[in-house]
C-alpha cells in the first residue's frame, strides 16, 4: 500500500481534472486495484479544517508515513518570500511543501506549475511563483538544486499544461508496485518514456509536414501548422500523438498548433504581441528549428520537399 | 449563550482554498465570512500581452470550467474586432461549453457533493446505509461508474478541440477544426454512451423522454412513485434521502439569482456586437428577484465590483470592471472587521448581491420574459415556490435537472453541422473593448478586455465564484454563501459538514475567484518579481 498526499499551491485544479480522466488505470483503479490510498485530496477528500491540519501535523512528525506527495501549482511565495499569498490549513502552503518534501518517501510534481512555475511564473510573476524544483530551465526552484526525497531521488516531473491523465496514473502505478527502478529521467526530470519523443510523433498532418505543405488557416483539415501557425511539435518532448488526449484525439490532430506546453519556456515569447497562432521567421524561415536540424540543412530539405510534393500535400484529404 | 467561533481552513472539496469563520450560538450559525486564500495574478500576468493572449492564459485560471473561460475570451475579442463567425463556429464553441458542463455536473454531484450523504452525522437515517454503497469515495457503486463515465462526454470536446481540459481552439472569427463526418458520427456515438450507460439507467432510471415530461412539482412526485427504478435511480434515492435529513431546510442565500444568458443562436449572432448579444443567446439571461417574483432583464454595464473587504487598496466605491485599477494589498492579514478574502464583492447595480450558478439559470428559466425563441421552463421555479424558497435541496436538484437539457442540445448541434461550411473566418485585428459572456457550470462568467495599440491594455475576468463566495461589500452586506451560512444547525462542531453542503451545493470554485486584477501600472507589481 501506498499513501498518496495530494495538495495543491498557486494551481488550477487542472491537473486534478484531468487526472479524472485517465483511463488506463482510472482513478478508482489506482486506490481499489493498486493499493494507493489517497491520504487527502483538496478536490477527493472527505476531511475539512481541523481534520486536515491534524493529518497534515501527523504526516509532518512522521506518525502518518507519505510515500509519495503528490503536488500540483506553483509555489506561491508573494508577498516577499513570505508565501502569505497562498494560504493553506491555516498557514502558507509553502511552509506545509518544506516539512512534507522531508518526510516524503518521492514527490511528483504534476503540470507545468508545479514542474517550472508555469503560467503563474510568467512575467512579471505577480504571485513570486516557482516550480518545486525548477524555475523555466533553472535548477532550484523551491526546493533546491540538491534535493531528494527520502527514497534518494529528486522531484519526479510530470509537465504539460495540464499533465496528460495517463502520465500521472501510470507513474503512480509505478511508484506503488516497485517499478520505479525503470524510470528515467532527463535533465528536468521528466520520465523519458513519456518525454523523449516529439509531439509530432505520431501527428496526422506528418505527411504535411515533409512536403512543405502548410495549414494556411484555421479551420482547416489539411497541412502542417509548423510553416505559418506555430506549432511546436517539431521540437517539444511530448507523447500527446502517441498517447491520445481523452482517447480520441490531439491539438495537431484536431488543427489546433501545439504550444509546447511540456516544454520549460511555456508560454513562448511570454505571449509578447504577434507571437500567438504564429511561426516567427526571418527572411521567410522559420526562427525556431525542428529540433536537432541546422538552418543550411534545413534549407536544403525545403527545396527538396517542395519538389517532391505529391498533388495530393495541397489538397484536403480527410474528406467529409 | 456565548458565542463559538469556528474557523475552518480548509472546507476543501470546493475547487482552491476556501475558508470559511462561522460564529454559533445554540448550535446555529449566526454569522459567517468566506475567504479565498491564494493570488495568482493573471489580470496582471495578461497585461502588455498579444490581444489573443486570453485565449491560452484564461482557460488555464480554472481547470475546471476551461472551455468556458476559452468561450469568454474568444467572444470578447469578438466583439472588440468586430468578427464574423460562421454558423459551424457558433455550434463547435456552443458544444465545447455543453459537454464541459456535462461532464461537470455528475463529477461535481459524486465526487465532490454525495460523499458527504456517507457522513456519520446520519447513519441514523434509514437511507445511511444505502448512501454508503452507493456514494462512498472511490467504492461506491455509483462513485466509481459517475467517475469514469464522466470522462466520455469530454472525449467529444477532444475531437473537436484535441484534448480538454485547456485546449484553445476557439478564436476570434471562429474555431481552429474542421471535423469530419467520422468526428461528428463518433462524437454521437459517445454521447449516446453516456446516456445509456449512465444518464438514463442510473441517474434518472427512465428515458430522456419520460423525464421531459415533468413540468411542475406535482409532475415530479408523480414521476418518484411511478415506478420502483424512479424511486430508486440515484435522482430518486438521492431526492428521498435528502429530504429525510432535512436538506431542504437550509443554505438558502440571497434570494436574487443572475444569469447573464449563453449558448448564442448559429444563426443570430454571426456579426456578434455586445448589444446584439441579450437577443442572440438561446439560453436566456436575466435576474430573478424572489422578494418582488419579478424578473429583470440584464446587460453587462449593471456588473459592479468592491474591494472594501478584499485585499485590495481601491477605495470603497463601486466600479464598473472596465473601470477596475486593482492594486493588491501586501499585507493580507485577517480583519474580519476589514479585509478578508482575495475576492471582490461583486453585486448588480440597481438590484444588489445575487447568486448565481445552475439554481439562477434554471429560476431565470421560468420567466416568461426574452425571445419567444428562447429557452423556457417552469419546473425550478415552480418547486422553488412550492418549497418556500431556495435550498441545498433544490440547488443540488436544479444542477443536475440541467443535463437532460445540455444532452438534447449537443443533439441539436451535432445535426446543425454542415460540414463543408466554412469555420473560421479570418478577421482583422483591430484596438477597441469588447465583453464575451457565458455560463461556466457554476455560474455567470465574463471576460471584460480592452485592446490598445495591438496590446491588451487591460483584461477584467468576473467569475461565477466572484459573485458567490465574494465578502462583505461597501455596505456591509454579505456575500451569498456568507448569506447561505447564516441560520443554518451545526450539530456537532469537530464534524460542522453542514458548512461544507453549504459551500459544495454552491460548487464553488476559489481558482477562479483568486483572479488577480490588474494594477494601475504593470511597473508596481514587478518588484514583486522573483530572480
Ligand atoms: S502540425 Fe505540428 S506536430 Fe503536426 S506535423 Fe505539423 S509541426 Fe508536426
Ligand atoms: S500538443 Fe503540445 S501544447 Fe498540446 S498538450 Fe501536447 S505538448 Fe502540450
Amino acid at each position: 500500500m501506498a499513501n498518496v498526499l495530494w495538495l495543491q499551491g498557486g494551481a488550477c485544479s487542472g491537473n486534478t481534472i484531468s487526472f479524472l480522466n485517465a483511463e488506463e488505470p482510472t482513478v478508482v483503479d489506482l486506490i481499489t486495484d493498486f493499493g494507493i490510498n489517497v491520504l487527502w485530496h483538496p478536490s477527493l477528500g472527505l476531511q475539512l479544517g481541523d481534520e486536515v491540519q491534524q493529518l497534515l501535523h501527523d504526516c509532518v512528525n512522521g506518525k502518518v508515513p507519505v510515500d509519495i506527495l503528490v503536488y500540483e501549482g506553483s509555489v506561491v511565495n508573494a508577498p516577499n518570500g513570505t508565501g502569505e499569498w497562498n494560504r493553506f490549513a491555516g498557514r502558507p502552503m509553502k511552509d506545509w511543501l518544506t516539512e512534507l518534501s522531508k518526510i516524503a518517501g518521492f514527490v511528483v510534481a504534476v503540470g507545468d506549475c508545479a514542474t517550472y512555475g508555469g503560467i503563474p511564473a510568467m512575467e512579471p510573476n505577480p504571485s513570486e511563483s516557482l516550480g518545486v524544483q525548477f524555475l523555466k530551465r533553472n535548477k532550484g526552484g523551491f526546493l533546491g538544486a540538491d534535493y531528494v526525497s527520502q527514497a534518494g531521488l529528486p522531484v519526479i516531473n510530470i509537465p504539460g499544461c495540464p499533465s496528460h491523465p495517463d502520465w500521472i496514473s501510470q507513474i503512480l502505478v509505478a511508484v506503488a508496485t516497485g517499478r520505479v527502478g525503470d524510470l528515467t529521467l532527463d535533465e528536468f526530470h521528466r520520465p523519458q518514456t513519456f518525454f523523449r519523443s516529439f509531439t509530432q510523433t505520431g501527428c496526422t498532418r506528418n505527411m504535411h509536414f515533409s512536403y512543405k505543405a502548410t495549414t494556411q488557416d484555421f479551420g482547416q483539415r489539411t497541412g502542417c501548422l509548423f510553416y505559418d501557425m506555430g506549432c511546436r511539435g517539431p521540437m517539444t518532448h511530448s507523447s500527446c500523438n502517441r498517447i491520445l488526449w481523452n482517447r480520441v484525439s490531439s491539438k495537431t490532430r484536431a488543427g489546433m498548433p501545439c504550444l509546447g506546453c511540456t516544454e520549460p519556456e511555456f508560454p513562448f515569447h511570454d505571449l509578447k504581441p504577434g507571437t500567438v497562432f504564429k511561426t516567427q521567421t526571418v527572411m521567410g524561415v522559420p526562427k525556431e528549428l525542428p529540433a536537432g536540424i541546422n538552418k543550411k540543412d534545413y534549407a536544403l530539405m525545403t527545396v527538396v520537399s517542395k519538389d517532391a510534393s505529391p498533388s495530393w500535400a495541397g489538397e484536403d484529404f480527410f474528406t467529409v | 449563550m456565548a458565542v463559538q467561533k469556528l474557523e475552518i481552513s480548509p472546507v476543501g472539496r470546493v475547487e482552491g482554498d476556501l475558508d470559511v469563520r462561522v460564529d454559533i450560538e445554540d448550535g446555529q450559525v449566526v454569522n459567517a465570512w468566506t475567504k479565498a486564500e491564494l493570488f495568482r495574478g493573471f489580470e496582471v500576468i495578461l497585461k502588455g500581452k498579444d490581444p489573443q493572449a486570453g485565449l491560452i492564459v484564461t482557460p488555464r485560471i480554472c481547470g475546471i470550467c476551461g472551455a468556458s473561460h476559452l468561450t469568454s475570451a474568444s467572444w470578447a475579442l469578438d466583439t472588440a474586432w468586430g468578427t464574423e463567425v460562421p454558423r459551424n463556429a457558433i455550434l463547435a464553441r456552443n458544444l465545447g461549453q455543453l459537454v464541459e458542463t456535462i461532464q461537470s455536473h455528475p463529477r461535481h454531484f459524486y465526487a465532490l457533493y454525495a460523499i458527504d450523504l456517507t457522513n456519520k452525522k446520519y447513519k441514523n437515517s434509514p437511507f445511511y446505509e444505502e448512501a454508503c454503497k452507493r456514494f462512498s469515495a472511490f467504492t461506491g457503486t455509483s462513485y466509481e461508474l459517475a467517475i469514469t463515465t464522466s470522462a466520455k462526454p469530454v472525449e467529444l470536446y477532444a475531437l473537436f478541440g484535441g484534448q480538454w481540459p485547456h485546449s484553445s481552439y476557439m478564436v476570434p472569427g471562429g474555431v481552429m477544426c474542421a471535423p469530419t463526418l467520422t468526428d461528428i458520427t463518433r462524437g454521437w456515438g459517445i454521447m449516446e454512451y453516456f446516456r445509456t450507460n449512465w444518464l438514463e439507467p442510473v441517474w434518472l432510471g427512465c428515458s430522456l423522454e419520460r423525464y421531459e415530461e415533468i413540468q411542475t412539482y406535482e409532475d415530479f412526485l408523480e414521476w418518484l412513485d411511478e415506478s420502483p427504478n424512479h424511486a430508486n435511480s440515484d435522482l430518486g434515492f438521492y431526492w428521498r434521502m435528502g429530504l429525510d435529513i432535512g436538506l431542504d431546510k437550509y443554505g438558502g442565500g440571497p434570494g436574487r439569482y443572475l444569469t447573464w444568458g449563453y449558448l448564442p443562436h448559429e444563426d443570430k449572432y454571426q456579426h456578434p456586437t455586445i448589444e446584439g448579444r441579450n437577443a442572440a443567446v438561446i439560453m436566456k439571461g436575466g435576474v430573478y428577484d424572489s422578494f418582488t417574483d419579478m424578473h429583470h432583464m440584464v446587460d453587462h454595464t449593471f456588473a459592479r465590483e468592491n474591494t472594501s473587504h478584499a485585499w485590495y487598496e481601491e477605495g470603497t466605491a463601486d466600479v464598473h470592471p472596465f473601470d477596475r485599477t486593482t492594486q493588491p494589498k501586501h499585507i493580507n492579514t485577517n480583519d474580519y472587521e476589514g479585509k478578508y478574502s482575495w475576492s471582490t464583492a461583486v453585486s448588480h447595480k440597481d438590484l444588489g448581491r445575487m447568486e448565481v450558478g445552475s439554481l439562477a439559470r434554471q429560476l431565470v428559466a421560468g420567466g416568461k420574459h426574452g425571445e419567444s425563441w428562447q429557452h423556457y421552463d417552469g419546473l425550478i421555479l415552480d418547486m422553488f415556490k412550492k418549497m418556500g424558497g431556495p435550498s441545498i435541496h433544490l440547488r443540488e436538484f436544479a444542477r443536475m435537472h440541467e443535463s437532460v437539457k445540455l444532452y438534447r442540445e449537443v443533439e441539436r448541434c451535432l445535426r446543425e453541422f454542415k460540414l463543408n461550411d466554412p469555420w473560421y473566418i479570418k478577421p482583422t485585428e483591430k484596438d477597441g473593448r469588447g465583453w464575451g459572456g457565458t455560463e461556466a457550470s457554476r455560474g455567470a462568467l465574463c471576460h471584460w478586455v480592452e485592446v490598445e495599440k495591438g496590446k491588451i491594455k487591460n483584461y477584467q475576468v468576473i467569475a461565477p465564484t466572484t459573485w458567490n463566495v465574494g465578502p462583505r461589500d461597501g455596505n456591509h452586506t454579505r456575500g451569498p454563501i456568507e448569506e447561505a451560512l447564516v441560520g443554518i444547525p451545526i450539530e456537532d462542531t469537530s464534524n460542522p459538514v453542514e458548512v461544507g453542503h453549504v459551500a459544495r451545493s454552491f460548487d464553488s470554485c476559489l481558482v477562479c475567484t483568486v483572479h488577480a486584477h490588474d494594477a494601475k501600472t504593470g511597473k508596481e507589481l514587478a518588484r514583486f518579481r522573483t530572480n
